[in-house]
């Protein structure tokens, strides 16, 4: 019995003395690859329409460095940053990987690599940069834009007696065109999915344009945000009035974004989604389904007098290097193949995203990509890429709370600006 | 050592820092953190949720049990039907319930046909943990079912004729014979169930509701996995972790307690 009581009191000790020493993450340990092999991490390569773009990007590497093996190790999405970041803590990170544009990539910037002396050549070239960028410095290589263009069902426009080449551009005309196609065909206004709480970020960048003025936008992206400002209190009455007033289909906290509200738009049941531009729930999903020619692509309906619509999109997917690979110039070769012209150019014709790089031609894609494209150039950094993780987590829950009516808008921004500002 | 020692490191890294204080003590910070965290409290409302509940999920495979026991007719068929959940992965289970419990799914098409408005199953705070829950037991009841029946094998059969030829109704030959002869496969099924439920949700959890609506179906393992991986924080997620060690730790000494007590009424 003395015995286990020591053993005990031993090991309270122990514990006591180590307390605060260390790390939980480690980010200077030595990553998976070797000088000779690089460890590519992401949830794309073992996709079907992604296959020729990473052939192109590994014979694009193989002619530089033909004595370095590349090794792909796709990881499911669903997992990915929670299998990264423990790879990551244990030393085990690989040596190139992929991430989304905005919080994820800047939450891990200290593990990071800055690439800005590496891909000088290639600012012009692609775009979306600001996605991958904290302090100043880039972390990661743009692969494709994404962005979230509202896309509409022609079909049901055209049922409804609207012409589908004249979609709304003021928020009481869009409504107005929304109970129209109801009464005519029974299909809502908004395939809405929020059962993770990602619904209100699309909410909010695909109709922020047309609720903010153009100075309260551009403050918002750089990091000036008033959340007490009646215009961003806007967007969150907004979203709970399209809910309230039944514009959105039945049971949004239960529905998944992925796939099932996609599922919703493209089984006519709904006229509008806010989708994506790169790589699912985009153009080329939607077309499977309905006719390519009626997958249309409108601007955000102006709600505040004096907003300005545009485009919301950033850079969507890009790769990074870690900041403890063996050769950073070689893993930075590899992410300018990745990157490169020839390799994005399958991308888009395979998987139909909308490249990084501007030189890609889509002229073949069709009216909406045609629309989505002629929108960039005027387009602006979305509004929730903006926002850290911990931020963009509590607006996805309070989205479910103000759904529900467990909070008021004013309760809500409140939260969201404490969060913000603790940064 | 090597049980010790990464249980050692965990508690060790719950008194450092994350992002830029990573490494530094932190003292009880993110203890505090998560103090405040309106989340985690919600996770450790849930655990209790989940205790109140565990006698739910033990009646239920111990009726059960009993029917197949009195051979109610199919008695076979049952047995293997009730079974069948048991083997299949949380993950498999919880697609299936999403499609059933969706807002235009085939449960809310009945509710709506007999006239009852449909319910969000899986959107309503209020009745999404239960839906979870619901799920959980059904999936696992199949395993306390064999252990009762086990049970019942040990069951003195002259104890139930004897209710029977004194006229005893099925409840009271519940109360008065089964329930006490089956007093030990009970506590075990207790203690099995409610570990069950502490350990063994996230799957469910993360296929059916991710821990929403509104963070409501959070469990203390759900904000762990979310803390380290989706926040970048592993020493807030250590903290957490810590707690709910301390939680298991709490539980198993109550379950020892259970059976060594058991043990000497045997």
């Amino acid at each position: 019995m003395k015995q286990r009581t020591l053993w005990s009191a031993t090991l309270v000790a122990g514990l006591v003395v180590l307390a605060g020493c260390g790390s939980a993450s480690d980010p200077d340990s030595a990553s998976g690859g070797s000088k000779d092999k690089l460890v590519v991490w992401d949830w794309k390569s073992g996709d079907a329409a992604a296959s020729a773009y990473v052939k192109k990007a590994k014979a694009d590497f193989a002619q530089q460095h033909p004595g370095v093996t590349v090794e792909f190790a796709a990881q499911p999405f669903e997992q990915y940053y929670t299998l990264l970041g423990a790879a990551i803590q244990a030393g085990k990170g690989p040596d190139v990987m992929l991430f989304n544009g905005g919080g994820q990539i800047r939450d891990r910037a200290d593990s990071l690599l800055p690439l800005d002396e590496y891909v000088r050549d290639d600012k012009k070239r692609l775009a979306g940069w600001e996605a991958f960028t904290k302090d100043g410095k880039t972390y990661a290589a743009p692969v494709t834009l994404q962005g979230h263009p509202i896309y509409y069902n022609k079909s049901l426009y055209r049922k409804a007696g609207l012409d589908p080449e004249q979609p709304a551009t003021s928020w009481d005309e869009f409504v107005a065109n929304c109970r129209t196609i109801t009464k005519a065909t029974g299909a809502r206004c908004f395939a809405q999915g929020n059962k993770e709480g990602i619904g209100i970020q699309f909410f909010l960048s695909g109709l922020g344009s047309g609720v903010l003025s153009p100075t309260e936008y551009d403050d918002w992206i750089a990091g000036k945000r008033d959340w007490s400002s009646p215009a961003v209190k806007r967007v969150f009455s907004l979203w709970k009035e399209t809910n309230d007033k039944g514009l959105n289909n039945d049971g949004a906290n239960s529905t998944a974004m992925f796939n099932d509200a996609f599922a919703v738009f493209q089984s006519n049941k709904a006229a509008h989604i806010i989708g994506l531009m790169s790589d699912i729930g985009h153009w080329k999903d939607f077309a499977e389904f309905l006719d390519a020619g009626d997958v249309g692509v409108m601007e955000p309906p102006v709600v505040t007098a004096g907003a300005t619509p545009s485009l919301p999109y950033d850079g969507g997917i890009g790769y990074a290097v870690a900041k403890s690979t063996k050769d950073p110039k070689v893993a930075a070769d590899l992410v300018r193949s990745l990157t490169s012209t020839d390799a994005l150019k399958p991308f888009y014709a395979d998987a139909g995203a909308i490249v990084a790089d501007r030189t890609v031609d889509v002229s073949s894609g069709g009216p909406a990509v045609a629309t989505i494209v002629s929108g960039i150039d005027r387009g602006k950094p979305a509004l929730h890429v903006a926002l850290s993780s911990k931020t963009v987590d509590l607006m996805g829950r309070l989205s479910q709370q103000l759904l529900s009516g467990s909070v008021t808008v004013d309760a809500a921004v409140k939260q969201l600006a404490a969060s913000d500002q603790a940064g | 050592m090597l049980r010790l020692w990464p249980l050692g490191l965990g508690v060790n890294f719950s008194f450092t820092g994350d992002g830029e204080g990573n490494g530094a003590t932190v003292g009880l910070d993110n203890y505090a953190d998560l103090i405040d965290d309106p989340l985690f409290r919600t996770a450790l409302r849930n655990v209790g949720l989940l205790v109140l509940l565990l006698p739910v999920a033990v009646a239920i495979p111990g009726l059960l049990a009993t029917f197949i026991y009195l051979r109610v007719p199919g008695h076979r068929f049952f047995r293997s039907v009730y079974f069948f959940p048991a083997v299949l992965s949380p993950v498999i289970v919880g697609a299936i319930f999403n499609l059933l419990l969706a807002f235009d799914g085939p449960l809310n098409d009945v509710l709506g046909g007999s006239g009852v408005g449909p319910v969000d199953w899986l959107g309503d705070p209020d009745v999404a943990m239960f839906a979870v829950v619901g799920v959980h037991i059904w999936a696992t009841s199949g395993m306390a079912l064999v252990v009762f029946l086990a049970g019942f094998a040990t069951l003195d059969p002259a104890l139930l004729d004897a209710a029977r030829v004194d006229g005893a109704s099925l409840a009271r030959m519940i109360w008065h014979v089964i329930i006490p002869g089956l007093s030990r496969t009970i506590q075990f099924v207790v203690v099995t169930t409610m570990i069950g439920m502490l350990t063994s949700m996230f799957g469910l959890l993360y296929v059916m509701t991710s821990g929403g609506p509104e963070g409501s179906t959070y469990l203390p393992e759900y904000y762990i996995w979310v803390q380290q991986g989706q926040m970048s924080r592993p020493a807030l997620a250590s903290a957490a972790s810590t707690v709910l060690f301390l939680i298991m730790l709490v539980v198993g000494l109550l379950q020892v307690g259970l059976l060594r007590r058991a043990g000497r009424e045997d």
